[in-house]
């Protein structure tokens, strides 16, 4: 007999960690060539490769948990760590930049006048579009938890109601920041204070649209039946990545845009 | 005496099945009627909220266009280390010909 008599999973060899690591090498030497030789061939390589390693990876792992079985209660259980460890080390990326926008805002030097915000930078209200921003992402928490519950339940259609509102809402916060990117009277290159409000953000909106797309990703998955209302770990992890993304936008909120003003 | 204790691992043992029935689920079971309250919370609390947040920007637009602020070539502004790696170098990504001055000034003044 050749079946395993454990249930772990022994994972089939794959190419995709080395396309991977590849298109991580193509990305950062492309990055080096696209701002001091103005050619931009190796980072459209890198960015090519790093999306089809994306996704056919992740096409993989469907079609491993989802259509072969292999994802049983122990697989899952070290899925859950994964997943958990991966936001644990995003909580310290997002650290460090709030770590430099406090150590310049707190003693602001001779430089920009020795308060915060600098000489000649006008902030943006945080009482008109910021809160509105902290409204939609604070809903979209509520709507995707309504969904992860409907999906316990068994209620499909709810589900899928209520995890568009969670996409749409995601889709609306990247528009209304896009836009306020271009209103802003204060721009990246406008000293420390463009510096640390353009780093925070935009990586948070990275985040953003990262979350939304694993987000739509999980709306096609229950849309072909993936889902089973004990066993949904894809939208889990998806669920837990957007909580993740909405409170590192609270921190954001309170330091940069009401306190930072 | 012996109807208690048999009664006590009847109970114990009510409480194990339900685990041995479903010994390849892996997912939490969420209790019934808690995906009631979310919907009524996502209906009745948090799209009204971002429905009175969008009207309130809608009104604090309306109090008018504030005149952007003067130019002040300050040094600690508009640095320009290194060009930007696209268009003439010179422009931020988002920039706004109304509103972002380059280091030189406004360019539609």
């Amino acid at each position: 007999m050749t079946h395993q008599t454990h249930a772990y999973h022994m994972v089939n060899p794959s190419p995709w960690p080395l396309t991977g690591a590849l298109s991580a090498l193509l990305l950062t030497s492309g990055l080096v060539m696209w701002f001091h030789f103005n050619t931009s061939l190796l980072l459209l390589m890198g960015l090519t490769t790093n999306m089809l390693t994306m996704y056919q990876w992740w096409r993989d792992i469907v079609r491993e948990s989802t259509f072969q079985g292999h994802h049983t209660p122990i697989v899952q259980k070290g899925l859950r760590y994964g997943m958990i460890l991966f936001i644990v080390s995003e909580v310290f990326f997002f650290s460090g930049f709030f770590w430099a926008f406090y150590h310049s805002s707190l003693a602001p030097t001779p430089e920009l006048g020795g308060y915060w915000p600098p000489a000649g930078i006008t902030p943006l209200n945080p009482m008109e579009v910021p809160l509105l921003n902290t409204s939609v992402l604070l809903a979209s928490g509520v709507s995707i938890t309504w969904a992860h519950h409907s999906l316990m339940e068994g209620n499909r259609m709810h589900m899928m109601q209520a995890l568009l509102i969670t996409i749409l809402l995601g889709l609306y916060f990247t528009f209304l920041q896009a836009s306020e990117y271009y209103e802003t009277p204060f721009t990246i290159s406008d000293g420390v204070y463009g510096s640390t409000f353009f780093m925070a953000t935009g990586f948070h909106g990275l985040h953003v649209i990262i979350g939304s797309t694993f987000l739509i990703v999980c709306y096609l998955r229950q849309l072909n039946y993936h889902f089973t209302s004990n066993h949904h770990f894809g939208f889990e992890a998806a669920a837990w990545y957007w909580h993740f993304v909405d409170v590192v936008w609270l921190f954001l909120y309170v330091s940069i845009y009401w306190w930072g003003s | 005496m012996a109807t208690a204790a048999a009664a006590r691992v009847a109970g114990l043992l009510g409480r194990l099945r339900p685990q041995l029935a479903r010994p390849m689920s892996s997912g939490a079971h969420g209790e019934e009627g808690s995906a009631r309250l979310w919907k009524s919370l996502t209906y009745f609390v948090a799209l009204p909220g971002v429905a009175v947040s969008m009207l309130n920007v809608f009104l604090k637009s309306r109090h008018g266009e504030h005149e952007r602020p003067e130019f002040v070539a300050y040094p600690h502004l508009r640095i320009r280390t290194k060009p930007f790696p696209w268009g003439d170098g010179n422009h931020t990504l988002f920039h706004n010909r109304h509103l972002n001055p380059l280091p030189t000034g406004y360019e539609d003044e």
